[in-house]
């Protein structure tokens, strides 16, 4: 079971087991946290990563789209990890990829890590802070918005599942009273453990699809 | 020498035939117990030299382990040089030095100096390395046996091949404790030098806190706070003492049990590990010195280091685990000369009598551990190649040669070697087409460095001590107390309280890696578990542990207290002879319980289970947790196919061992937790600037992501290959496993089905569960966390 159908704040949401989320009634595909060029980062301060990370998060976009066939595609912030340079190859493979969508609508609300690269430059609008659609507002922060319902990112949550005497550290899907937040998409990113509480809901990303974890018991 | 006239005492046969080989040219090792002239047995040989052939620049470099030694070796060597009336500089480097001493360095204005290896690697970094070392006559590591077995040892002898090849005329001396194993001690650091023996080793009794009669004294547990009546009286009856344990949480927690009920003014009451602030730690060591603390709770960060004559009386809470470990904290008691080294063990369970009991007689056979050079470690290896191409340059060829001539490397093959090279080159191949990440550029054959900000984190991340993950812990007011691990603090908010460095504290907050707290009035909270804390049994020791075990006989007041908690293992099931391997199955409430007792140390144990975990769920699928002891191991499972003595020979089998451990740990998931500290040694990762706060911060990458991401798109990088290797050696002790099965296969397999827990299994029962293998893959698991967490979360 790859994806899984909830409702939040009325709408139909289906989140996929790629770390996306599909809003169907707008035909809008939600990504948060892809951090383009992160590894790209790292490499320039010496320190040696493997590339292949852009390649991989494009080739997981790519198979996302096909299955849902997005009118438009929202980044909740975070789109770029750092600054680049025209010359970066993670910008030439992302402008690439971006043209071979051409039917699609990318945005992006920005993030904090945005400011570092204008992204306009690869064919994507950019929304400043929010947008407002609604029942939901899209933000790049987790802030409740008297708007709406918000849908965010940032905070790349996960969470600690336990499996008999094993544990399994993945990441997850959350969702509050106000606010709903995605997990992180980029293959290069880091999770954030977020906590049970009364009226949160969990939904674990495993290799094998969804599992909701639902207010458990700590 | 005029140094022994001033002291009125002559001096002794092993430091004039340590002198003598000197003289002649020769290297060598001087093993010796403390406090037996072993530094002026190494130190005379050069001194003598100097005032015969007097020559200016650095002539002689010191090694210490320690930092904290470095200034009192400095001082003492001062003396020997003033004694003899040379006109020699001592200066000392380490990671503490100020920039005048760093500068009068850099000027080669010394001729004596004290360091540590990891500011020995450093030395070597810089392109006028050769010339700063031109006059050097030799090089004395001090305290080898606390090198030889880690990475800085291998550091060592990287920079040591790196002198003989500049300086094939070079002298290297070791000073050694006692090792079980002090030829190849000598032969790692000097090659083919001599071996001096000191004087016969002092005498050392060992007393135990033993549980009086009708005391009821636990089966299990590790803390042994029931004991503290008996610890604070023997405290009490001698003017100071050392209260050794076994981990740091361990120090806190007797720590504050001892404050609380000490009847002295407070101040004489210190507590001393590895975490807390190095200033706390130096003045504690400082009260020692003047005699002013009556008693310091402490773990291994106080078993090396200066001698304290105030110490009368040594303490061990919980088994010492290894027979050196008993007789190093012994020997810090008892500094006057002729006097015994005394220690008081203080068993925290029933057991650990026979570990106390066997102890004694292994230390009186001088049955001692060997502790073994690590081999071919690749993190060191790209570490110390880039050393090499800041301090001048190198080729390949020669490079592989010069390392191959350390004993650490002997054995590298050239491909391992060249692909390290490749690491350093281009980041391996997945980033072989990043020609602007190249730490290394070649030039006409020759690898050097280009950039002055690899070469900047170079020489900050130089060592191979990690403090990986760890924050410091600081007052409001600015105070540092010392440095906790994240995984203990992310846990807490604002507010929780916790133990530490001796002082309950509240966390305020945690910002830029720091966690500001202020003084609790009391704690409610937990004690910080540092990771690696326990060690294993060792093989010597555990040898004698089932020698002592299967006499039984009364010979000594442990084994005799320990009597009745035998025959009731005897009763249920039974006490396993030399040549037996005793095997139970009992079931509980919980479940069905198979323990099996190979006596091999706790590393091995737990490589064992695994596969035993393995094997059964190939017999009948299903799944098996595991818990481990330095006794043996328990496996437990809802419903365990049904065994015997005949089907447990075949499970404990040999044949096939590295395949079936291979394919049972998740050797992934190890991997990645041992990848932290190759990645920081390799310079895969980098901790930062030392002042730069913030700025790096979108450079902090976890280990465990490289680790993630170099196995999808490079599997066979080096440093891989390397976290693999440190998991089968060091974390599993796949040598010492083998040879328990090989030992398993020749014995009689005793098989009981007790109806209660025997005393040897119950603390294996109370274990928290380690580990476990299923037979499933992450559908069925999401199946079943499906199962379990959504009935959970609809109830």
């Amino acid at each position: 079971m790859m994806t899984r159908d909830i409702v939040v704040a009325g709408e139909r949401l289906t989140l996929h087991a790629q770390r996306a989320a599909y809003w169907v009634a707008r035909r809008t595909l939600l990504v948060s946290d892809v951090h383009f060029g992160k590894g790209a980062v790292f490499r320039r301060a010496g320190i040696a990563v493997p590339s292949g990370d852009t390649d991989d998060d494009l080739a997981r976009l790519d198979a996302l789209i096909a299955e849902f066939s997005p009118e438009r595609l929202v980044v909740l912030g975070d789109l770029v990890h750092g600054a680049a340079t025209e010359r970066s190859a993670w910008v030439e493979r992302v402008r690439a990829w971006r043209r071979s969508h051409a039917g699609v609508d990318v945005s992006l609300i920005a993030g904090n890590h945005d400011r570092h690269f204008d992204v306009r430059s690869l064919g994507i609008e950019v929304v400043p802070d929010r947008v407002d659609v609604a029942p939901f507002v899209l933000s790049h922060h987790p802030h409740p918005q008297a708007a709406g319902y918000t849908l965010a990112g940032h905070v790349h949550p996960g969470v600690v599942v336990r499996d008999g005497w094993r544990k399994h550290r993945l990441p997850a899907f959350v969702f509050d009273r106000d606010v709903g937040m995605l997990p992180a998409f980029g293959t290069l990113t880091g999770l954030y453990e977020v906590a049970a509480a009364p009226g949160r809901e969990i939904i674990a990303v495993t290799p094998a699809g969804l599992v909701m974890v639902g207010e458990h018991r700590r | 020498m005029a140094w022994f006239a001033a002291q009125e005492r002559r001096p002794a046969a092993f430091q004039r035939a340590a002198w003598r080989a000197w003289a002649e040219g020769r290297n060598g090792l001087i093993h010796a117990p403390t406090g037996t002239g072993k530094t002026l047995a190494a130190a005379g040989g050069p001194l003598i030299d100097a005032a015969l052939r007097p020559q200016m620049g650095l002539q002689l470099i010191w090694i210490t382990p320690l930092r904290s030694l470095a200034t009192d070796t400095a001082q003492h060597l001062t003396a020997a040089v003033e004694a003899m009336g040379l006109p020699w500089r001592v200066l000392r480097r380490t990671g503490d030095s100020g920039s005048a001493e760093r500068a009068k360095l850099r000027r080669g204005a010394c001729e004596l100096l004290v360091t540590t290896p990891e500011s020995l690697a450093l030395l070597l970094s810089y392109p006028d390395a050769r010339e700063r070392f031109a006059h050097l006559r030799g090089i004395v590591v001090d305290e080898w046996h606390e090198l030889i077995g880690n990475k800085r040892g291998t550091l060592l002898q990287l920079g040591l091949a790196r002198l003989h090849r500049w300086l094939p005329g070079l002298r290297t001396w070791g000073l050694s404790a006692t090792l079980g194993n002090l030829d190849e001690a000598l032969h790692a650091l000097a090659g083919d030098g001599v071996l001096i023996g000191g004087s016969s080793r002092k005498k050392t009794h060992i007393d135990t806190a033993l549980p009086e009669g009708g005391e009821r004294f636990p089966w299990a547990g590790h803390l042994g706070l029931s004991q503290l009546p008996r610890v604070l009286d023997a405290v009490l009856a001698a003017k100071t003492s050392l209260v050794f344990a076994n981990t740091r949480s361990q120090a806190e927690l007797w720590h504050e049990a001892l404050a609380s009920v000490w009847p002295r003014p407070p101040e004489t009451l210190a507590l001393h590990h590895g975490s807390i602030d190095p200033k706390l730690r130096l003045a504690t060591e400082e009260g020692l010195r003047l005699g002013t603390l009556r008693c310091v709770v402490a773990t291994s960060s106080l078993d090396l280091g200066v001698d304290f004559s105030s110490v009368e009386q040594v303490l061990q809470v919980g088994s010492p685990k290894s027979i050196a470990r008993l007789l190093q904290r012994a020997g810090r008691s008892g500094h006057q000369p002729g006097m015994p080294s005394r220690i008081l063990c203080v068993p925290t369970h029933l057991l650990e009598l026979a570990e106390i009991a066997a102890a004694r007689r292994a230390l009186a056979e001088d049955h001692l551990e060997p502790r073994r050079p690590m081999r071919g470690c690749l993190d060191v290896l790209a570490q110390h190649l880039l050393t090499m191409a800041l301090g001048g340059g190198f080729t390949a060829d020669d490079a592989y040669e010069e390392i191959t001539s350390s004993l650490a490397y002997a054995q590298l093959p050239r491909e391992r070697f060249d692909a390290v090279l490749a690491y350093l080159r281009t980041g391996g191949t997945a980033l072989a087409s990043y020609p602007e990440y190249q730490k290394l550029v070649e030039t006409d054959g020759r690898f050097h460095v280009d950039s002055g900000r690899i070469a900047r984190m170079h020489r900050l991340s130089i060592g191979t001590i990690t403090s990986d993950g760890s924050l410091q812990v600081r007052y409001m007011k600015g105070a540092r107390l010392g440095t906790v691990e994240e995984s203990f603090l992310s846990r807490l908010r604002p507010g929780d309280r916790f133990l530490f460095a001796g002082r309950n504290l509240e966390l305020v907050r945690i910002r830029d890696m720091t966690a500001y707290v202020r003084a609790a009035p009391n704690r409610r909270g937990g004690v910080p578990r540092w990771m690696g804390g326990k060690l294993p049994l060792s093989g010597e020791l555990s040898d004698e542990l089932r020698r002592t075990l299967a006499e039984g006989a009364p010979h000594s007041a442990e084994m005799r207290t320990l009597g009745p908690l035998l025959a009731i293992q005897r009763g249920r099931s039974a006490v396993p002879a030399v040549d037996e391997t005793l095997c139970e199955r009992t079931r509980t409430r919980e479940g069905d319980y198979l323990f099996v007792f190979p006596f091999a140390g706790r590393l091995a144990h737990e490589g064992l289970a695994a596969v035993l975990a393995y094997r059964l769920a190939r017999i009948h699928p299903g799944d098996y947790g595991y818990a481990v002891n330095d006794y043996g191991l328990t496996i437990t499972a809802a419903h365990m196919p049904s065994l015997d003595a005949g089907s447990m020979r075949q499970l404990l089998h040999p044949a096939h061992l590295r395949t079936d451990i291979l394919a049972s740990v998740n050797l992934t998931e190890l991997a990645r937790r041992q990848f932290r500290e190759i990645a920081r040694v390799a310079g895969l990762v980098f901790n930062g600037y030392p002042a730069a706060g913030k700025t790096l911060r979108q450079l902090q990458v976890s280990s465990g992501l490289l680790f993630d991401v170099l196995r999808r798109h490079d599997p066979t990088h080096p440093l891989l290959w390397q976290a693999e290797r440190e998991v089968l050696d060091q974390q599993l002790d796949y040598t010492r496993l083998r040879a328990c099965l090989l030992r398993v296969a020749r014995s009689r397999l005793l098989w009981r089905e007790p109806k209660r827990l025997s005393p040897l299994a119950f603390p294996l029962w109370v274990e928290r569960l380690r580990g476990g293998i299923a037979t499933d893959d992450w559908k069925s698991r999401v199946e079943r966390m499906r199962a379990t967490l959504e009935a959970d979360a609809d109830a």
